[in-house]
């Protein structure tokens, strides 16, 4: 008796999931939706979004003018970080070229440079933007380390080493590139927006024909008809978490340091999340364009600003921090991050698994309880 | 034999409103049963209760032995429905809807495939098999949608509104289909419109306002509600006359549609000439006048008289 109940309700299922198959077979436009816009979508952020501050406009006042100051001009502008854009001899007009956009930084060489550096008390005035907060931080911390390996060349060994200095290195990605770190924001926030869509969008249109109502009639079950319809989902869902990684490790060479079982059953954990919040959408809106809208807005908006995708959770206000602990993008991002970048398993990732798992849970509980009351 | 749908003051209400409001009837095994009702009569919410769709406010229902509001999955795998809309798969093949919906019902394998065949074949669908469902017309559509309403050979199968929007020819063709059902067994209970369909019922209710009004086979009905003879009236200035009509000895019921009416009469008191003589003598000459047995057409018109007279 068990194991006929077992039989049929599996032949049930392959049934839903088969004829799902068909209808994405024959609206190809889907599919492409499905994996060619997070790769689209994934070569266009990565290439365009970019918190890497360099080749910077450096305006150079040299009033100096000794072979020690053009020296110095050459070691900073020598670098990737700044481009010599305008010299003179005047403050006023540096700051002229600032004020115009010409120049995000002015470099002032007194009068009397390389004597003051000769008796160790050499002077070097950095004049910066601060219209645009990050850029300006971000430059004034490479000016001054470029100054600060340049005089301590002139002083040669004369100078004794200071008595404390602080080394810093960054680990897991020691070139601060945007790229590590964006790619795994990035195939999180790609995956909710589509998974969530597809699927608002597949069973509203049930509704909307009328099909739902059909099926209903027959035995199939409700928990039948939404395993069934996720499968597919679920396994296109999948394909494009590889589509994604791989486009990653190919063009931003993104590593994967950790564990795939990890990154694996992360992946299926959130999509299972996002296909189940798909499916409650279209389960109370019934209606495809509002389906839409509701799921757009439902997985875009939360997996771009509270994911860590873009603005660190640590920079959120406290009660946004909170929030966004509900959000399952956040701890895939994570997830993603400890597997690609720190080289984290199981052992380290396991509450984000969890959140992952709850919220799958909590989501296809809703859906499938919703989904239970009759035609009314 | 116990019959195959059983209803005891079967009741459904939506808030305030009463959709189905205590009704009972039975219908036997290998029946044809018709269901007549303006829209919003309580047709279709009849029929979803008795699928198993929803669940009565009041009373119950048997269906194929089973009580819709305490085992609906039971009734479901007993029954075959047919939704208002042909609610079919229209972008996928006639084949993959029907393999769909035999699978569904828990069929496969080598039995699938025979019995899909079996009813291409029936259904006259087989040429058409792998065409995109959607690209044919309607009236194969629906023969698409009744042949996966019972694939799985159902006892009963629910029919709501099949023929909407399909033309005569298709109708009739249909029909021949649904009685050849019948004769192999399968009860139907199918809710129409068109009255001409309703003759072709064993037995026929008629919902008013979400109450059964009538039910009997059509010819009882027409004795019961209709009887005597109609008289059609064609002609200018009808109006006035009409209205002196009602009440003359004779006269049973009248009723007007566009620039005519129908007149019942009781013809052993006022014939056809006589009521002409009668219009005449009151300016009014007639461009037409038939005379012709009581259709099913009256009986609903008698039933639903008052609010409802005209609209159809």
């Amino acid at each position: 008796m068990d194991s006929t109940y077992a039989k049929r309700t599996v032949g049930r299922i392959l049934a839903m999931a088969g004829k799902e198959v068909l209808h994405i077979r024959r609206d190809v436009r889907t599919l492409y939706l499905a994996l060619a816009m997070p790769v689209l979508l994934l070569v266009l952020f990565g290439f365009g979004i970019s918190f890497d501050v360099d080749h910077l406009d450096l305006a150079v006042v040299d009033q100096d003018r000794t072979a020690l100051s053009r020296e110095l001009v050459r070691q900073v502008t020598a670098s990737e970080e700044f481009v010599l854009a305008w010299e003179g001899t005047s403050p006023e007009e540096a700051i002229r070229e600032l004020r115009r956009g010409h120049a995000v930084a002015v470099m002032v060489l007194p009068h009397g440079f390389s004597e003051d550096v000769a008796r160790g008390a050499g002077q070097v005035q950095l004049l910066m933007d601060g219209a645009d907060g990050n850029t300006a931080t971000q430059a004034l911390a490479k000016a001054q380390a470029l100054v600060d390996v340049a005089g301590r060349r002139f002083a040669g060994a004369t100078l004794p080493a200071p008595p404390l200095e602080v080394r810093v290195r960054t680990l897991f990605n020691p070139n601060g590139r945007s790229a590590l770190f964006l790619v795994p924001g990035l195939a999180a926030y790609l995956l909710a927006i589509v998974a969530v869509l597809i699927t608002a969008l597949t069973v509203a249109r049930e509704w909307e024909r009328g099909s739902m109502e059909q099926l209903f009639a027959t035995p199939v079950g409700r928990l039948e008809i939404v395993v069934g319809k996720l499968l597919p989902y679920l396994g296109i869902g999948l394909l494009q978490v590889l589509l994604v990684l791989t486009v990653g490790a190919w063009l931003f060479d993104v590593p994967v340091r950790g564990s795939l079982v990890a990154l694996g059953l992360g992946a299926l954990l959130f999509l299972v999340g996002m296909l189940g919040q798909g499916l409650l959408i279209s389960v109370i809106t019934r209606n495809q364009v509002v389906a839409t809208q509701v799921a757009t807005m439902s997985s875009m908006l939360p997996s771009m600003l509270l994911s860590g995708f873009i603005f660190p959770i640590e920079n959120l206000p406290p009660p946004l921090r909170v929030i966004s602990l509900l959000i399952p993008a956040r701890h895939f991002v994570t997830t993603l991050r400890g597997v690609l970048l720190r080289g984290n398993g199981l052992d380290v990732l396991w509450p984000q698994l969890v959140a992952l798992t709850l919220f799958a849970a909590l989501m296809l509980t809703l859906a499938t309880r919703r989904f239970q009351r009759r035609l009314d | 034999m116990s019959p195959a749908i059983e209803v005891e003051h079967l009741t459904r209400r939506f808030g305030a409103f009463t959709a189905v409001n205590d009704v009972s009837f039975s219908v036997g095994a290998g029946e044809i049963f018709g269901y007549l009702g303006a829209n919003g009569a309580g047709k279709s919410t009849t029929i979803r209760m008795l699928c198993g769709l929803l669940k009565p406010t009041g009373g119950h229902a048997r269906v194929a032995g089973h009580d819709v509001g305490h085992e609906p999955e039971r009734v479901k795998e007993r029954i075959g429905y047919m939704s208002q809309r042909f609610s079919l798969y229209l972008d996928l093949t006639v084949r993959a809807n029907l393999e769909f919906f035999a699978a569904a019902y828990g069929a496969h394998g080598r039995e699938l495939e025979r019995r899909i065949g079996e009813m291409l074949e029936r259904m006259q669908l087989t040429p058409v098999q792998d065409e995109v469902t959607g690209s044919l017309p309607g009236g194969m559509q629906q023969r698409v949608a009744l042949a996966s309403a019972v694939l799985h050979r159902p006892r009963i199968v629910f029919l709501d509104e099949p023929t909407a929007g399909v033309d005569p020819v298709q109708r009739r063709s249909f029909w021949a289909l649904i009685r050849e059902l019948a004769a192999g067994g399968t009860t139907v209970f199918v809710t129409t419109h068109y009255m001409d369909e309703a003759e072709y019922c064993a037995r026929i209710g008629i919902m008013v306002d979400g109450r059964l009004v009538a039910l009997d086979t059509p010819e009882g009905l027409k004795r019961t509600h209709a009887p005597g003879r109609v008289l059609e009236v064609r002609g200018p200035n009808l109006a006035p006359a009409l209205d002196a009509l009602r009440g003359e000895p004779g006269v049973l019921d009248v009723s007007r549609f566009g620039a005519g009416a129908t007149v019942r009469v009781d013809p052993e008191r006022l014939s056809g000439e006589a009521l002409g003589r009668w219009l005449r003598a009151r300016g009014v000459d007639p461009l037409e006048l038939e005379e012709s047995a009581p259709t099913l057409d009256d009986v609903f018109l008698a039933l639903t008289a008052g609010a409802q007279r005209g609209e159809d």
